[in-house]
């Protein structure tokens, strides 16, 4: 047995670990293309110009027509950075984040004030194409751009259309699919992480008031878990979306509450297994109290597999608002990958771009999360990858 | 092991409770709420048929009444022990073979375990021929892979896998739709449904007569099935080939392992007679959850394909919001993947002579 | 001297582990006569096993790589041998039995089908009804009773010392010539152990066979062995006739090895005198145990009553002396575990009352508690989880501290700490480190000094040196003397070892099955032991004198 191995905490050893590799990579990279694209999609897609210059003088229209939502999701973007650069503690730069999070909601829906009716295609007509000069966003399409102007058919395949590009195709609507796309990128992923993050925060509250105490809480909690388990969850959401009708914000809640039985499950096993360690009993033997045991003794032990189970959760939130949006179910203004995927089947003639491309975009973006779950899996636990070396 | 049955089966009846109770919350929690004119809102009908409704609603379950004892009167209509009602929706006398009563369906126009009775034959075939399938491609894929340890047949699939099991089920299912059962591409495939329809007066098996080849019924449902059940299994056969190749591989590694190698078995041998069924023993407590999602993933493919079975039903019903059904094929799936999980349970005792339940 | 049966030349064994390549068996050269017992000792890590597993030639192809040597085996060299070859010696010339029962038996096969396999595959024209007559034979030669009923006994079914048994017999099914056994006694407990021992000798002598015999433990060696090796990292430092080795060692490491026994270990000087002079007065007692009893319901049938109890701690009543190391000894199941984390309020008791220093300790909630915990702390077994694996070392030395107000700030904490590891003779650097940088014996003096950062009066040592290597074992044993005599600690010393015991001791609790079934002071019940199980117990361990 060595003597010094090396002077990383157990997190270092753990995120190294998972990085080596280069299917997590291509995960990652994926996952932060969405962000980007998440981030950044007024300016990245939109039918009206980011700078222009007109009898001399410069406006962005882009940014008169910012919504709240929009500056927030810049604000906090930029405020994470700053956060990963300070060097403080986990729980500290936590609490400051969902702080400035919170301030800059307050602030944005005070301030920004976009124009309530937005009609696309003005941005066509001689006031803003005939100017000094423009620098339009790389696709010049905004995702409720119906195109009505240009009497678009509709559900045109890629480069089809007369007159102007459209880069993967229009929906049935007219508008550009790859500008739907990307700003359907925020849906997916908040939905994904909002989701996850509701049925986290009671799957582990549950599970772990469940592997601490055991007893009556066990079983009265077993119970509530079983019933989530078994209710068909996609069914259960069908129910809730059909009687309450279709809001975003509903969706993420409901994914979250119906998806935590199996972190409970998850966090249960683990703290049964972790009450029994020795380190545990000594910290209990020092009369350390309950929250110094279970939130510095117990959790961050177990945590460590639960961030392979919130990757393939993160990933099976995103399948299910998919899911709800080809059932019809979904959304029904903003953009969507599920929404249009459905559209691929429904006039009578196959329509693959709207199959591959939306399809694929659920398709990379599940198998990334899946990708970076396996790496931790296999980071965590080298024994059940088969992958280990050596007697 | 009878007491084990037993409690389990006890067990399973606060559960089957509990998901009854919770949709019947989300539906009575929902805008609008469970008074009639909720029911029948947004729906284009005649002034009869919406007193009609509202009759039948309101003798079942007395709709002027709070929650709960909606509630409770659909209980007592669904179980098979309680009061007997009569026509007027009055209370009877208790019995204990009452029959369970799932109510008339309006969307349909019939009763409810009528289209339940058509309908999950339908699904039940399509999932139970799914799962033989999943296990067989999944066993046979695992095994290659774990004597292949590190080779290219083993990181390929290991890629594949994973990538396939993160194909969406819609995906999948519009593209097999797509392309293999589309005049526009290759025609191979029906584009749904389960049989075709003079598939009924078909003879069962294939054979020949003077007109020609007679596909015959069996076939035919075959053909038609395969596309569906393709679609359903492959997410299943990918998480199930990983667990495999890592059960074999560990088992491989195993002290038994070494023992029968010690006594002068050939690697073949230890694989096929003592690694084997010990790697199955996972995939069984496994199964155990495979019922659920593939009741889920059934809404989607049946949706996709047409096929007239339980989930296409569940979709429709949750839509016309039809509270009946709704709540009739709840407490059927929970009951079946419950059914499920004991089968699962009682399978591992069979395999595994360490484990018994008392 | 008999003609040789295994002469190993030149060994050399070198396995890939983590993209390096480690020298497992460096040059190791020994040869075992017919008929006789060689006996491989060393610490973990030496070799040993790793070298029997070299000889059956069953260490993993992609891993394992034999630069040079020889293994010749009745004349032919083994490592030359191709796949169907050495299959054909394995299991019918050369067989071998392992370390842990348990998981050595396919659990899903009835014995009875793991040894007819055995036989089958060398003798592939025997017909069932012959093999399973021979498998009968075989158990009953293992001693089994009422074979015929076990034959389809699944090994679970079986206690550990039976399924060692089972091991036996399926490895002398083919009647090899040599058995090759890897620690095959380690896990289990020590009377098992010694009938399995005299088994093994006694079917020695029926069959001529010989045996290459792995252990650790030098009183296992002078019972068995006519020959022993030592290794040390993959050397063979000494060999030889056991009698000669074991009696007159020649070279360092072995005389380091035997020193370290607790047969052999001196105790620190000034301590014999001191110790002498205490021992008059009778100390009056820090920790007083009544009828105390930890049962664990058994619950069965539908509705999960209870239908008996696990009496784990059956009534025991006992009193440790202040100042005194009391060691608290039995085997597996006896219970002493139990009684150990039962005082620490670790398990909660079913009845009866704990004193410390007066102060009753049964049915304090736990607020009331809490002082009380400084008295009284505990040091674990395993290395390997007895530190929380997220912290620094300095943190899980001075929470503890901080939760009782021990020290004004965090600097006179952090001071404290860095004395209480020069006190466990480590480095004070060792507070910015984590855990998994240290070794076994590195831990166990980091939860030592854990144990003693509240400067408690009473300490529970469950087991803490039995996942150690003898030497480590030493050190750790002569420190925690050190230590005790610094601060006039009070222990309760839980060990199955019975050196250990006679070392470290001054008074000894034996218990069997719940109940304490004799106490005194430690020269005397291991010296004159009165109840028949403390006898038993005592006979069985293997001594180094034989």
């Amino acid at each position: 047995m060595t003597n010094v191995v090396s002077r990383e905490s157990f997190a270092a050893r753990i995120w190294r670990k998972t990085l080596d590799g280069v299917g997590v990579k291509v995960g990652f990279a994926w996952i932060g293309l969405l962000v980007f694209a998440a981030v950044f999609s007024p300016f990245l897609a939109n039918s009206m110009p980011l700078l222009m210059s007109k009898d001399g003088a410069i406006s962005a229209p882009v940014l008169k027509y910012l919504s709240v939502e929009d500056v927030w999701v810049l604000a906090n973007f930029f405020l994470a950075l700053i956060i990963y650069r300070l060097r403080i503690a986990v729980g500290k730069r936590v609490l400051l984040f969902l702080l400035g999070s919170a301030l800059i909601a307050v602030f944005a829906n005070l301030l920004i004030k976009p124009p309530a009716l937005v009609i696309y295609d003005d941005f066509r007509t001689p006031a803003y194409t005939q100017v000094d000069w423009r620098i339009m966003p790389p696709i010049p399409y905004a995702p409720t751009d119906y195109l009505r102007d240009m009497v678009s058919k509709g559900l045109e395949a890629p480069f089809a259309t007369q007159g102007h590009v459209h880069l993967m195709g229009t929906e049935e609507n007219g508008a550009d699919v790859l500008s739907r796309m990307i700003h359907a990128c925020r849906i997916a992923l908040s939905i994904g992480l909002i989701a996850s993050g509701i049925a986290l925060f009671i799957g582990v509250i549950v599970g772990g008031l469940m592997g601490y105490f055991s007893g009556i809480v066990d079983m009265l909690g077993m119970r509530l878990v079983e019933i989530f388990e078994d209710i068909p969850t996609l069914f259960l959401l069908l129910t809730f979306v059909a009687f309450f009708g279709r809001s975003l914000y509903m969706m993420m809640v409901i994914i979250g509450v119906t998806g935590w039985s199996g972190y409970a499950r998850f966090v249960r096993t683990e703290f049964l297994k972790l009450r029994k360690q020795d380190y545990v009993q000594a910290a209990v033997a020092s009369g350390l109290p309950l929250t110094s045991i279970l939130f510095r003794h117990m959790l961050p032990n177990g945590v460590a597999p639960l961030l392979v189970s919130v990757s393939f959760g993160i990933a099976g939130a995103i399948l299910a608002e998919a899911t709800l949006s080809f059932l019809g179910l979904g959304v029904v203004d903003a953009p969507s990958w599920g929404a249009m995927l459905d559209q691929a089947v429904k006039s009578s003639s196959f329509n693959w771009w709207m199959a591959v491309f939306p399809g694929g975009a659920i398709f990379m973006t599940v198998f990334a999360y899946n990708l970076i779950g396996e790496a931790f899996r296999d980071a965590i636990d080298p024994k059940l990858s088969g992958k280990g070396e050596g007697v | 092991m009878l007491t084990y049955l037993v409690r389990r089966l006890l067990l399973m009846i606060p559960t089957l409770l509990g998901i009854s109770i919770v949709v019947f919350t989300v539906m009575a929690l929902s805008p609008g709420g469970i008074t009639p004119q909720a029911l029948t809102s947004g729906m284009e009908m005649k002034p009869e048929q919406r007193k009609a409704i509202e009759d039948y609603y309101n003798k079942r379950y007395g709709l002027d009444k709070p929650a709960p004892v909606q509630y409770l009167r659909w209980l007592n209509n669904v179980s098979p022990i309680g009061f007997v009602s009569d026509d007027q929706g009055n209370r009877g006398e208790f019995s204990f073979s009452k029959g369970m009563d799932l109510g008339t369906s309006f969307q349909y126009g019939r009763p409810v375990s009528d289209i339940l009775a058509e309908r999950i034959p339908i699904t039940l075939l399509l999932n139970l021929v799914t799962i033989p399938v999943t296990y067989l491609i999944a066993i046979l894929v695992g095994m290659k892979s774990a004597t292949n340890r590190g080779g290219s047949f083993d990181v390929g699939m290991g890629m594949s896998m994973l990538a396939l099991w993160s194909i969406p089920t819609m995906l999948a299912g519009v593209l097999l739709l797509g392309f293999f059962a589309n005049v526009q591409h290759f025609q191979w495939f029906p584009t749904a449904g389960i049989g075709s329809r003079e598939a009924q007066d078909m003879p069962f098996l294939p054979h020949w007569e003077q007109t020609g080849f007679v596909r015959g019924f069996l076939l035919d449902r075959i053909w038609h099935l395969v596309l569906p059940v393709l679609c359903l299994s492959y997410g299943g056969f990918a998480a199930l080939a990983k667990l495999t190749r890592t059960s074999i591989l560990e088992n491989l590694d195993s002290d038994y392992a070494r023992t029968a190698r010690a006594k002068g078995l050939a690697e073949n041998d230890v694989l096929w007679r003592h690694v084997f069924r010990n790697s199955l023993l996972p995939l069984i407590t496994v199964s155990a959850g495979l019922l659920p999602s593939l009741l889920a993933g059934s809404l989607i493919v049946e949706n996709i394909f047409s096929i007239n079975g339980m989930g296409q039903l569940a979709v429709e019903a949750v839509k016309g919001r039809d509270r009946e059904l709704v709540l009739s094929i709840t407490w059927v799936s929970g009951f079946l993947t419950l059914i499920g999980y004991l089968i699962a349970d009682f399978c591992y005792t069979l395999a595994d002579p360490r484990v018994t339940y008392d | 001297m008999s003609q040789s049966l295994l002469e190993v030349r030149n060994l050399r064994t070198y396995l890939q582990s983590g993209g390096r390549e480690v020298r497992a068996v460096d040059d190791v050269s020994f040869s075992i006569p017919k008929g006789d017992t060689f006996c491989l000792v060393g610490e973990s890590g030496s070799g040993k096993s790793v070298s029997a597993l070299s000889v059956i030639r069953l260490l993993p192809q992609g891993v394992a790589s034999h630069p040079t040597g020889e293994i010749l085996f009745n004349g032919q060299d083994l490592l030359k041998l191709d796949d169907p070859g050495i299959r054909a010696v394995r299991g019918s010339q050369i067989a071998m039995i392992f370390q842990e029962p348990m998981t050595s038996l396919n659990p899903v096969l009835t014995i009875g089908e793991q040894i007819t396999e055995a036989l089958q595959i060398h003798h592939p024209n025997m017909s069932d009804e012959e093999a399973q007559e021979r498998t009968m034979l075989a158990l009953e030669q293992v001693q089994i009773p009422q074979a015929s009923g076990r034959f389809r006994d699944y090994p679970h079914q079986l206690s550990g010392g039976q399924r060692q048994r089972v091991m036996i017999a399926m490895a002398l099914a083919c009647e090899p010539q040599l058995l090759i056994a890897d620690e095959p006694t380690t896990a289990l407990d020590v009377t098992v152990q010694a009938e399995i021992l005299r088994l093994m000798r006694k079917l020695q002598d029926d069959t001529g066979m010989s045996m290459l015999f792995i252990t650790h433990d030098f009183g296992v060696v002078a019972q068995m062995a006519q020959w022993v090796g030592v290794m040390q990292q993959g050397k063979l430092v000494e060999v030889g006739p056991s009698s000669a080795v074991l009696h007159n060692p020649q070279h360092a490491y072995t005389k380091q090895l035997l020193a370290a026994l607790p047969e052999n270990l001196a105790k620190p000087v000034h301590l014999q005198t001191l110790r002498q002079l205490e021992q008059e007065t009778e100390s009056k007692p820090l920790l007083q145990i009544r009828d105390l009893k930890v049962w664990f319901p058994i619950k069965k049938g539908v509705f999960r009553h209870t239908v008996d109890y696990v009496r784990a701690v059956d009534d025991v009543s006992l009193d440790v002396p202040q100042g005194q190391i009391v060691a608290l000894v039995g085997e597996s199941g006896c219970g002493k575990t139990t009684l150990g984390r039962a005082v620490l309020q670790l398990e909660p008791p079913t009845s009866g009352s704990i004193q410390i220093d007066g102060q009753e300790l049964i049915g304090l909630s736990a607020r009331e508690l809490r002082p009380m915990r400084r008295k009284m702390q505990i040091a674990f077994q395993d290395p390997q989880s007895s530190l929380n694996p997220r912290l620094l070392v300095e943190t899980t030395l001075t929470e503890p501290m901080k939760v009782h107000g021990i020290g004004a700030n965090h600097e006179e904490r952090i001071e404290l700490a860095s004395v209480l590891l020069e006190s466990v003779q480590l480095n004070r650097d060792f507070l910015w480190r984590y855990p998994h940088e240290f070794s076994g014996g590195q831990r166990q003096r980091i939860g030592l000094a854990r144990a003693l950062a509240l400067n408690p009066e009473f300490i529970v040592c469950d087991e803490i040196t039995s996942a150690l290597d003898v030497s480590v074992q030493a050190e750790i044993l002569q420190l925690l003397l050190n230590i005790r005599q610094q601060r006039n600690l009070t222990l309760l010393f839980i060990t199955h070892n019975i050196g250990v015991v006679e070392y470290l001791s001054d008074q000894t609790v034996v218990m069997y099955q719940g109940k304490i079934v004799e106490r005194g002071k430690t020269a005397q019940v291991c010296g004159q032991p009165q109840h028949p199980y403390t006898q038993k117990l005592l006979s069985a361990v293997p001594r180094l004198v034989v």
